[in-house]
């Protein structure tokens, strides 16, 4: 969802804190938390939940759950999920305490194990029960692991699923792309590792940042709205002198971004630009286009630009989004099965197939922490600030307005709209099943999208057909270029190519004495 | 894994210099381990015209490369291109001895040295002879002649030759930096390794790889190089086109013809415009978008009908099978393809490398055709020196003097 704020001339917006924490449960999960320690995260408190008490010790994390004192007694569990769950439950009240009053949760495990299957939906069920937004990263085994972890790792992940406001899920698979094909093993998992805090760090960042544009819990949401779904994330960062397209190139060849094939088929993609302030609109412009050749036109963009002192020379961007499992289902059940379940609350009647903000409202465990009229919040005052706008002021003005075209302007406005787009969306928008998306579709790519037909839209959309200056203007410019003898431009110096008696370095409209208005 | 198996790539180009790097796997397959590009400076239409300044870009997007691909690139395979590349087809034949009918190894490499024994002009060198077919005592379409009896060897022969002291020069600049020349290869030729299939070789298809400066083509007809060359017109043309008939600088003129250009007419509403952002030193602009595709277009069809009418002077476009491929930085203009379609009247499709594994944002791109091409040439030279490979022959490739 876009937003433009008003007040370049007002002082940087404080960096809104929120508290959040990172818990990281089983030995993959703990792994991941060290790697962000040594990666300098300081925005959330860590916690290590584990059965294994050796490698709990082990941990640098800041506090430390013990999983099933009683159960395990400071083994771990020998891969058994059940084992896991009940260690996870007798240490509920112990959890319970560690997620204090956070209001952003990231749980860090690696399923297929048992800590990690057997535990992971317990504690992300306790998260979810204070009212935090639970955001999932789950790592999946390696293919030679077997199959049995495998089948462990999916029914985890699918319970996970059901419970977390959001799952991102790691194959371990494609990891070993990234590393050097002579790489240690070692190196390997370390590179998981690294992508999970990577991913941690930036989303933290992402909905941390005051951002000229900004992105909030709702366009993340959105982004990752398909349930059962494959996660696309990527990070790039780079300051060099084409650093728009470098870091742009480092992010799609992410190996969760499947190095940017997948894109095509997600339906939404949250895209944000950060930079220092030596960031130039010229820049994120020709970022966005070149992203733009990645996905498809009927893609809902979920566009966010942050300007931050920190980040010196260098221009980052983060790529999030997820696609069905089956690449083509729009809806998102993940979201809806949750919201609809404990709380079914009378204004989400009307409003939750829409956006996913108000969605977002209809949740018990989202109201908490994002909508400011929530009085159940546990910390009001930064609450109130976090996700101010996107959260409560957006939906209003947005969604509602998009309302109204969906009902009154649907079909013309879209046959109108169509042409002057790419002329091959037309069958993509058509084929999009539920017509709440279209409006936003279309207001999507009207607004934020740097791709071609922007420049040109507002005009047309007014005034179709009548362009008669611009015309005029460049008859006057045309007869200035028939007085110019033949040129050949840059290749003035160059040996002429000459083929069939035509030196072919003039341009072709002038040796044919087309009329190039 | 064995240094031998790993081949690199280089292409110089007009508008950039790209390395990749590629591993062989034992089941014939290619991985590409990494791309290295740099723009290019110093070249123009696929000739080095700025030795330094070349050598330059050249040893960057070697750093480049080796930085992504986390080897050490000592040797490398060189693409070459220019409007100087020429090509024939010519037959050369052997009479064995009296006393042996069995045609022998010797026997293929005397009849090759035959056919290349044909007037090119005193400056050219020959690039490549590639196999056609053999002729064994006048029976046609002999593959592979070795150990059929006959007494008459005749072999038809594609052969790609080009100004020496040119495709020294390309070396020279390889060599300097200091990195080992494995092999000169004509682009089209390598770009042809991995857009084409062995089967759609066989049917019968026309690579068209338009770069920043040439076009080069190659022609199969029945698996066979037919017709192979080089047209010194390429994208920095079109730029050029628009530069001068929008009157914008050649670097807006090459932004806008890479994010707004198309080549089909009557395609955007009367009066569509572009409008081209002001900037330092250029106040901005409103463009028709009808004139800047008209602009396109005109350049685009005229290669296309210059091309047509070259390879029409031998009959070998009559049979195509397959259709046209047309690959390159410039394939990236929409409607290319449909355009290549009218004019040859044959079906044409954009097409990129394939039956690669690794970086797959590399390979399925258009630009980086011939310079993967060059390492799955690398691949099919490769296994052929192997004693052991029992493969047929593809590349008859002699290369004396040269190096």
């Amino acid at each position: 969802m876009i937003q433009l704020s008003r007040n370049y001339s007002l002082p940087e917006r404080e960096e809104e804190i929120i508290p959040i924490k990172v818990i990281g449960i089983g030995g993959a999960g703990s792994n991941a938390l060290d790697r962000m320690v040594l990666d300098g995260l300081d925005k959330g408190d860590l916690i290590a939940a584990n059965t294994d008490m050796q490698s709990l010790a082990s941990s640098v994390a800041a506090s430390k759950v013990q999983l099933g004192r009683g159960v395990t007694r400071g083994l771990g569990t020998g891969g058994d999920p059940e084992l896991g769950l009940d260690a996870a439950t007798e240490a509920g009240d112990e959890l319970r305490t560690a997620c204090g009053e956070a209001r952003l949760i990231f749980l860090c495990t690696g399923l297929g194990g048992g800590t990690g299957s057997g535990a992971a939906p317990v504690v992300a069920e306790l998260a979810r029960e204070t009212g935090a937004l639970v955001i999932t990263f789950a790592t999946m085994p390696f293919a030679f692991e077997g199959k049995r972890r495998a089948a462990q790792a999916q029914e985890a992940l699918l319970e996970l699923q059901k419970i977390s406001s959001a799952v991102i899920c790691f194959e371990n698979d494609l990891m070993g792309d990234i590393v050097a094909p002579k790489a240690g093993i070692h190196q390997a998992f370390a590179a998981a590792d690294a992508t999970i805090s990577q991913s941690v760090r930036s989303i933290i960042s992402l909905i941390q940042r005051p951002g000229l544009i900004r992105i909030g819990f709702d366009d993340l949401l959105a982004a990752l709205r398909n349930s059962n779904s494959r996660c696309l994330f990527g990070y790039g960062e780079s300051d060099s002198d084409n650093r728009p397209h470098d870091a742009l190139t480092q992010a799609l060849k992410n190996p969760l971004m499947d190095r940017g094939r997948m894109l095509s088929d997600a339906t939404s993609v949250l895209v944000q630009v950060a930079g220092g302030p030596g960031m130039t609109l010229s820049e994120v412009e020709i970022l966005m286009q070149e992203l733009n050749r990645h996905i498809s036109d009927d893609t809902q963009i979920l566009f966010g630009t942050v300007v931050d002192g920190r980040m010196g020379n260098r221009l980052s961007v983060t790529i999030i989004s997820s696609l069905a499992a089956d690449g083509a289902v729009v809806s998102k059940p993940a979201f809806e099965r949750p919201a609809a379940a404990p709380v079914p609350s009378p204004q989400a009647g009307p409003e939750a197939k829409r956006s996913p903000a108000p969605e977002l409202e209809s949740q018990p465990a989202v109201e908490a922490d994002t909508a400011p009229e929530a009085e159940s919040s546990p910390s009001p005052d930064a609450p109130g600030k976090f996700v101010p706008e996107a959260e409560s002021a957006e939906p209003p003005p947005l969604v509602r307005p998009l309302q109204m075209i969906e009902a009154t302007l649907n079909p013309p406005e879209l046959a109108d709209e169509i042409p002057s787009e790419e002329t091959d969306s037309i069958g993509d928008i058509a084929e999009v099943p539920e017509p709440a998306t279209m409006p936003q579709i279309v207001e999507q790519v009207r607004e934020p999208e740097p791709q071609q037909p922007r420049v040109i839209l507002p005009r047309k959309k007014t005034t179709p057909l009548k362009e008669p200056k611009p015309a005029e203007n460049s008859v006057a410019k045309q007869e200035v270029l028939q007085f110019e003898s033949v040129t050949r431009g840059r290749f003035e110096k160059s040996e002429p190519t000459i083929v069939e008696g035509q030196d072919l370095d003039v341009p072709t409209f002038l040796r044919k004495n087309v009329r190039v208005k | 894994m064995a240094s031998s198996d790993l081949m690199v790539g280089l292409e110089i180009g007009t508008s950039k210099i790209c390395v990749v790097v590629g591993e062989g796997r034992p089941d014939g397959t290619i991985k590409i381990l990494g791309v290295g590009q740099a723009p290019s400076r110093g070249v123009r239409k696929g000739e080095i015209v700025d030795f330094e300044t070349a050598m330059k870009c050249v040893h960057e997007a070697v750093v480049d490369a080796e930085t992504k691909s986390d080897v050490m690139i000592r040797s490398v395979y060189v693409g070459v291109a220019g409007a100087h590349i020429q090509s024939f087809n010519n037959r050369g034949s052997v009479s064995l001895p009296e006393d042996r009918d069995e045609i022998d190894e010797q026997d293929i490499e005397d009849v090759k040295i035959n056919a290349r024994e044909v007037s090119i002009p005193s400056q050219n060198a020959f690039l490549h002879s590639i196999i056609q077919h053999y002729h064994v005592d006048g029976q046609d379409g002999v593959l592979n002649p070795v150990g059929m009896l006959g007494e008459r060897l005749e072999a038809d022969f594609h052969i790609i030759h080009g100004v020496r002291t040119r495709i020294q020069n390309t070396i020279r600049c390889v060599k300097e930096l200091p990195l080992d020349v494995e092999d000169v290869v004509f682009t089209a030729l390598a770009a042809a390794q991995v857009v084409l299939t062995p089967h759609q070789k066989s049917l019968g298809a026309l690579v068209i790889d338009i770069g920043g400066g040439t076009t080069d083509y190659i022609l199969y007809v029945d698996g066979a190089v037919k017709q192979s060359g080089v047209l010194g017109v390429g994208g920095d043309h079109i730029t050029n086109d628009i530069s001068m008939g929008l009157r914008i600088p050649m670097t807006r003129a090459e932004k806008l013809k890479v994010e707004e250009g198309a080549v089909t007419l009557g395609n955007c509403l009367p009066g569509e415009t572009v409008q081209l952002k002001d900037d330092s030193g250029f106040a901005g602009k409103e463009i028709e978008r009808e004139t800047l595709n008209t602009i396109i277009h005109l350049r685009l069809r005229e290669t296309f009908e210059l091309l047509k009418r070259k390879l029409e002077e031998e009959p070998f476009i009559n049979y195509i099978g397959e259709g046209i491929f047309i690959t390159g930085g410039c394939s990236h203009l929409k409607g290319i393809d449909h355009l290549a379609e009218e004019v040859f009247e044959l079906p044409a499709r954009v097409a990129h490398a394939q039956t690669m594994s690794g970086l797959t944002s590399a390979f399925e791109n258009p630009q980086f055709s011939a310079a993967i091409g060059l390492i799955k040439y690398a691949q099919a030279v490769q296994v052929d020196r192997r004693p052991t490979g029992g493969i047929r022959r593809i590349f008859g490739k002699i290369f004396s003097g040269m190096r």
